[in-house]
């Protein structure tokens, strides 16, 4: 209780005290409300968790009722487009998974043949980055955890250090497209950025980051594996995790992965279409999962009902909208142009040192809280340098890179991670220690934001 | 016509820190499918039923990887089962019981188990302590039974 009591002090203090620090240094009144209730929105999630939403509702009806921003500007800057593109993957999703997607894709990791824990360990690592860049990363761990569970209780091994690896993994991969975490479409929809650019710049760095890893893994769990190849020989091949489960081959998941297929086809040629058909930049990025949404409607119209309701996360969803919402005030205010013009004055807009704060400070932050609000803060300031004519490609790509790999380092910066061991904790009542999780995760993130930042700085490619 | 006309007032029950093979045993023998668990000043601390057995010996994401076939029982479910002698009906039981009081009538027992989805109801009195179980099938009984009475 006294813990709860004093987590609550803090969260009316820290604000208070940020409104009144931001007037002292030259913010207006409106800019040092909107600064003092966006940070009510981010230390909320970083205390309490479970009442986010409740926090981002009274932070906006306050933001309203006080007059700082109007019911226009809030619903211009509460980011619909990027809401409407989560609903549709999310009802995508649903489908796949009904179909039996997912389970078809854990009975093909079960069926590798002539197992070795190296083939096991990168065949898992390669498949959780890849999964979360073609879905997103909190459906891809859980199928992930369900085939490593099951690989590892057959083996008669600790299952830990492998969901360890696919949650790393899992945070680097999501980096690599627009699909992998709402912070790619996020960036997307506000640098403009179409899924070719994430394909050429991003996915390299993501692939770059993850081979790095995988050999820093191997490394760092070599006596694991020793112990996992002498269970192996011990226990003899895995004839019967081969006929474990099965999914009917039935005629609804060809026809769920045609649609899927379709949708990510559409999403991958957005740009040439956009250009071909003369639309606005990203019309059929944001589209493409409601019209595939759409067209499932029609053909499960019963279920259609459920998909909306059950598959799509409307509490995540209706936290992002306000907490877009809430930090597009610090646009409308003017507060994240007036930081702005005060680091470029600071640094002088060394491009170097915006690229590098940008990177260190989002790791390190996404390490301590959820990427999304940290992103949403981050994304009116970097507007805020373009309006001092800065170069501001690069730092986008900081933005996303640090957003995805921070979340790496500690034990709470991942909602993957969150739902991996919460898996592991109800199956194996085995709880990760954060000092265990540290370790390694300080080791990854650091040495592959160490990379990300070397590229960014050094290559040209990148500016 | 209330609950408490129709209640079965001889409930048996489990303690929260009994065995959960023993309580398993009980349900077997008994041929129920729950039983309410009532601690030692008679407040009901949860339900056990078969289902909360199912959901800790089966893996916990069969309910998230969608639709797939087990061709062969995986080696954890023979682990759960063996780590069920270790366990205390606390470990397993649900805490969120749905309750009526004893002046509840049959048609609000009965909304509240369609609504709820509930197959029992423990029926408590003023004081809270559980006084009676009352099933979906004494409910149904009583509501045709008292139809044709009329």
């Amino acid at each position: 209780m006294k813990r709860f009591i004093f987590k609550f002090i803090l969260l009316f203090l820290i604000p208070l005290a940020l409104g009144l620090f931001s007037r002292s240094v030259g913010f207006n009144y409106p800019q040092a409300l909107s600064i003092s209730i966006f940070s009510v929105s981010i230390l909320g999630t970083l205390f309490f968790w479970d009442f986010r939403l409740s926090f981002a509702f009274l932070g906006t009806s306050i933001l309203l009722l006080t007059q700082v921003i109007d019911l226009n500007n809030v619903i211009k800057f509460a980011s619909l487009e990027v809401i409407l593109f989560l609903v549709g993957m999310m009802v995508l999703i649903g489908l796949l998974k009904e179909a039996g997607l997912f389970a078809w894709l854990v009975s093909l990791i079960l069926r590798i043949r002539n197992l070795t824990s190296q083939k096991f360990l990168i065949a898992i690592s390669v498949i959780s980055a890849f999964l979360a860049c073609a879905v997103d990363e909190v459906t891809s761990i859980i199928f992930m955890v369900a085939a490593i569970l099951e690989i590892c209780d057959y083996f008669e091994v600790d299952p830990v250090p492998f969901i360890i690896c696919s949650v790393l993994t899992t945070n680097i991969g999501s980096s690599g497209t627009v699909l992998g975490n709402p912070i790619g479409i996020l960036i997307a929809a506000k640098a403009h950025l179409s899924f070719e650019d994430f394909i050429i710049k991003a996915f390299p760095l993501m692939l770059l980051c993850l081979a790095v890893t995988i050999s820093l893994l191997r490394i760092l769990y070599r006596k694991t594996l020793k112990q996992f190849d002498e269970k192996i020989r011990e226990l003899g091949a895995n004839e019967m995790l081969i006929r474990l489960i099965s999914v009917p081959p039935e005629r609804e998941l060809r026809v769920c992965l045609g649609i899927f297929g379709a949708t990510l086809l559409f999403i991958s040629l957005h740009h040439r279409l956009e250009l071909f058909l003369g639309l606005e930049t990203n019309t059929i990025l944001l589209i493409a999962p409601l019209i595939s949404a759409g067209l499932v409607m029609i053909w499960k119209w019963r279920k259609a009902r459920d998909y909306i309701e059950k598959d799509v996360e409307w509490w995540t969803l209706l936290f992002f909208l306000l907490l877009f919402a809430q930090a597009g005030t610090l646009k409308y205010t003017g507060a994240t142009d007036f930081l702005a013009k005060k680091i470029i004055g600071i640094t002088g807009g060394d491009p170097r040192f915006l690229v590098s704060t940008i990177l260190w400070l989002s790791t390190i932050g996404s390490g301590i809280l959820d990427n999304v609000v940290l992103v949403a803060a981050f994304i009116p300031i970097i507007h805020g340098f373009e309006a001092l004519n800065v170069n501001i490609q690069t730092l986008w790509w900081a933005l996303l890179f640090g957003g995805c790999l921070g979340g790496n380092i500690t034990l709470i910066g991942s909602t993957a991670k969150i739902v991996a061991l919460g898996i592991l904790e109800k199956e194996r009542r085995i709880r990760i220690t954060f000092f265990r999780w540290f370790r390694i995760g300080l080791s990854v993130g650091l040495i592959t934001t160490g990379l990300v930042w070397f590229a960014l700085i050094s290559l040209p490619f990148y500016r | 016509m209330k609950v408490n006309e129709i209640m079965t007032k001889e409930i048996t029950s489990l303690s929260p820190e009994a065995d959960a093979k023993e309580a398993l045993d009980l349900l077997l023998k008994i041929k129920i499918s729950g039983l309410p668990v009532i601690d030692d000043k008679n407040k009901l601390v949860g339900m056990l039923t078969e289902k909360e057995i199912l959901s800790a010996i089966l893996p916990s994401y069969v309910e998230k990887v969608g639709k797939f076939v087990y061709e062969e029982n995986p080696k954890v479910v023979k682990q759960k089962i063996s780590a069920l002698q270790n366990m205390k009906v606390k470990d397993l039981m649900r805490k969120n019981v749905v309750t009526v009081d004893e002046d509840t009538t049959l048609c609000e027992a009965a909304r509240i188990m369609l609504t709820q989805k509930a197959r029992r109801l423990p029926v408590l009195n003023k004081a809270q302590d559980v006084i009676g179980i009352v099933a979906r099938g004494d409910v149904v009984k009583a509501l045709f039974r008292e139809a044709v009475a009329e």
